[in-house]
């Protein structure tokens, strides 16, 4: 047997034929290769020649799924690109080979985490997952939720491996999204006001705990932290009712908390951080930092928190009218110290230079400034409006993504003028823009999920922009037909006609979207894409 | 440094002693680290390569020859920075058709010697009879003995279907 295999492998060699001398190849000259010489060989093979040396033999498959090899694809394909793409890295480079991937003077963006997680980072499946994501395969699985629909909206959120929902009927739930969807814990509604909004803190407190902020009908807001260790939410704060409205939107990034209500008024809270030194995770009444009457803003609108070194910037992005029957966008930021001292507020409109309130533009000259982007300014009022600094993304009935860039420096904030994304081939419900510049939409009739690359999109870069087939991806279930499998009789084009997306969110972050679906029953469900 | 002294004697592991003009030798970073270290009055003798015989020797001294004026490689171990690309240069190719024992005893040669440049077309041309062939076609090239049962086979290759072509 072994005899006429290397009768074969003389045949199939061209290096061999080609020899004067034809000698039976009976050492296996590239296993008997040291580790380094062995990954150097396979360190020029293309991804798709790797995983089949994966199935050579143990050797080779240990060699073949290094995590450097799969590093160096890494970079070449999903983070090259992209330094070569955002302004000002471009211009960095000492030289044109800096940009070449090399484990000392490479910059990773904002994959530096998966760097400095070290030996820890599996980088073949970090490569998978950006694989599948550029080509919108995901495994979809759906898990109802709820019965019927709430009133207001559920809320559902995620992080890492845990997905928060919030609804009138059932209080809150955390599900571990690791493998089937599992329903983790519950605290029971508290009160008839049901929940308005919802915000995960990024961070974990003092405790490994996972803390969340959740607003009412009624104005009032708590906070809650759910367990590491043991799976069960305790109680931390609640906030009293108010007479101002219930709360449209919040942002959290511990000690802070931002809060908007109906009236419209802006509220940026403090915890004391002491509290967590304690041994309970209840935390005091926060301070109020600040507080202020926000500018006309309609929904939708999106608030979010920024902490750096020394300032604090609150901002809420907001839709506005716009001669009448146009809609543009708006982002209004208090910077404070991170002391709470107030250093300022200021407004900026998309298109017009900055207006803070130290030099407000007459009316008359903003309108002019704006005069020269009306050609870029929606006509319909947007669906969604998403706020993930520097990109602000709104979605339009009328199929289309308007992509806005946010500068805000110590002296400025600017918003460009709005660029016109299309793709989608039916009216858009919802659009979220997550971390590194990714994005992604869902139709109304919920048949038709996108994946945006919003990096190197913006006005600047327009002569850059790649062509509109490769501007964002369609999601399918992927090949080996495991959405099948699992949700059997269910198509992706077919969903529409029998199912609806509940408007108002989408959530997604490295590995997984999901959204929120409507039977015609009413029952709620929760739609995963999984990306792994 | 006196540049008087223009050729250099190595003996291969098999006792020839091979001629070599220095700047052709010195494309062997071992070499040149050596030449640097024993200094000009120890050059009369020829310098040992113990673990390289004179039919590779001659080889690499071939391509060293023919790549005397190559600009130098940048000497960190930088090696990330190479693009990544099995292209291979014409007189390189024909250089490499050699029989597959030939080819390894290059690359080992090129490893030990420290000539990065000839080690990655070793590596490349290597990497070009693994190309787009199936596990089967590269087994009986190798002659690798496969040691996974057919399940575990297939078990792999339906976990890394999502990276095929």
């Amino acid at each position: 047997m072994s005899k006429r295999r290397i009768d074969d492998g003389d045949q199939t060699s061209p290096y061999e034929r080609s020899a004067k001398r034809v000698r039976p190849n009976k050492v296996d000259r590239l296993s008997s290769l040291s580790d380094e010489l062995l990954l150097r060989t396979l360190s020029f093979l293309r991804t798709s020649d790797l995983v089949v040396c994966e199935r050579l033999s143990r050797r080779l498959k240990l060699m073949a799924s290094d995590g450097q090899i799969w590093k160096a694809h890494y970079y070449d394909r999903f983070v090259r690109p992209r330094a070569s793409r955002i302004p000002g890295i471009k211009s960095q480079r000492d030289s044109a080979g800096s940009l070449f991937y090399s484990s000392r003077i490479s910059r990773w963006l904002n994959d530096e985490k998966l760097v400095q997680e070290g030996a820890l980072t599996d980088w073949k499946r970090q490569y998978k997952l950006r694989h599948n994501w550029s080509r919108g395969s995901a495994h979809i699985t759906e898990t109802e939720v709820a019965e019927r629909p709430s009133s207001p909206p559920l809320l559902v959120r995620l992080h890492g491996d845990i997905m928060f929902i919030a609804d009138d009927q059932h209080g809150l739930r955390a599900f571990s999204m690791k493998g089937k969807c599992r329903l983790l814990a519950t605290y029971p509604p508290t009160s008839s006001a049901g929940p308005t909004v919802m915000a995960v803190d990024s961070g974990p407190n003092a405790y490994g705990e996972v803390r969340l902020a959740v607003g009412f009908l009624d104005g009032s807001f708590a906070v809650y932290a759910l367990g590491k260790a043991k799976a069960a939410f305790s109680h931390c704060y609640t906030h009293p009712a108010s007479t101002m409205g219930s709360l449209s939107a919040v942002a959290f990034s511990f000690p802070y908390l931002l809060t908007m209500n109906q009236e419209p008024r802006l509220s940026l809270y403090i915890f004391d951080r002491d509290d967590e030194t304690e041994k309970s995770s209840a935390l005091k009444a926060p301070r109020l930092l600040s507080s202020l009457k926000s500018q006309t803003a309609y929904a939708p609108l999106s608030l979010s928190l920024r902490i750096s070194n020394e300032v604090i910037s609150a901002s809420i992005a907001f839709t506005k009218p716009f001669y009448g029957s146009r809609w543009t966008v708006g982002v209004q930021e208090l910077r404070l110290s991170t002391d709470g001292t107030m250093l300022g507020s200021r407004v900026a409109s998309a298109g017009s230079g900055v207006q803070s309130n130290l030099q407000r533009l007459a009316p008359y000259q903003a309108a002019a400034s704006h005069m020269l982007h009306v050609l870029s300014v929606p006509s319909t009022r947007p669906a969604s409006l998403s706020y993930n600094h520097p990109y602000l993304l709104t979605a339009h009935p009328n199929n289309t993504l308007t992509l806005y860039v946010v500068t805000s420096t110590n002296e400025d904030l600017i918003i460009s003028p709005g660029t016109i994304l299309w793709g989608h081939s039916s009216s858009i419900s919802v659009a979220h823009v997550g971390d590194r510049g990714k994005a992604v939409s869902i139709s109304t009739k919920g048949n038709e999920l996108r994946v945006w690359e919003l990096e190197g999109r913006g006005p600047s870069t327009l002569r850059r922009r790649p062509p509109p087939e490769q501007s964002s991806v369609r999601v399918f279930p992927s090949a080996d037909g495991a959405f099948s499998k699992q949700i059997p009789n269910l198509d992706l084009v077919e969903m529409g006609k029998t199912e609806e997306v509940a408007k108002g969110w989408i959530t997604f972050d490295e590995e997984k979207v999901v959204l929120l679906q409507e039977k015609r029953h009413g029952a709620q469900a929760v739609v995963v894409y999984d990306f792994t | 440094m006196s540049t008087a002294q223009t050729t250099i004697k190595l003996q291969s592991s098999d006792g020839a002693e091979i001629v070599v003009e220095r700047e052709v030798a010195e494309r062997s970073v071992l070499i040149k680290n050596m030449m640097e270290d024993i200094g000009e009055q120890a050059m009369t003798e020829a310098i040992p390569i113990p673990n390289v015989n004179e039919a590779v020797l001659n080889k690499v001294i071939e391509w060293c020859n023919h790549h005397r004026a190559d600009p130098p490689t940048a000497n960190d171990e930088d090696a990330d920075s190479r693009k990544k690309t099995t292209d291979i240069e014409e007189w390189d190719q024909k250089f490499m058709q050699v029989d597959q024992e030939m080819l390894f005893e290059i690359i080992l040669a090129a490893n030990y010697l420290d000539i990065k440049a000839l080690l990655d077309v070793g590596c490349k041309t290597v990497a070009n009879m693994i190309k787009g062939k199936s596990p089967e076609e590269i087994r009986k090239t190798f002659n690798i003995q496969n040691d996974f049962t057919p399940e575990e086979e297939d078990q792999i290759r339906r976990e890394n279907e999502w990276a095929e072509e």
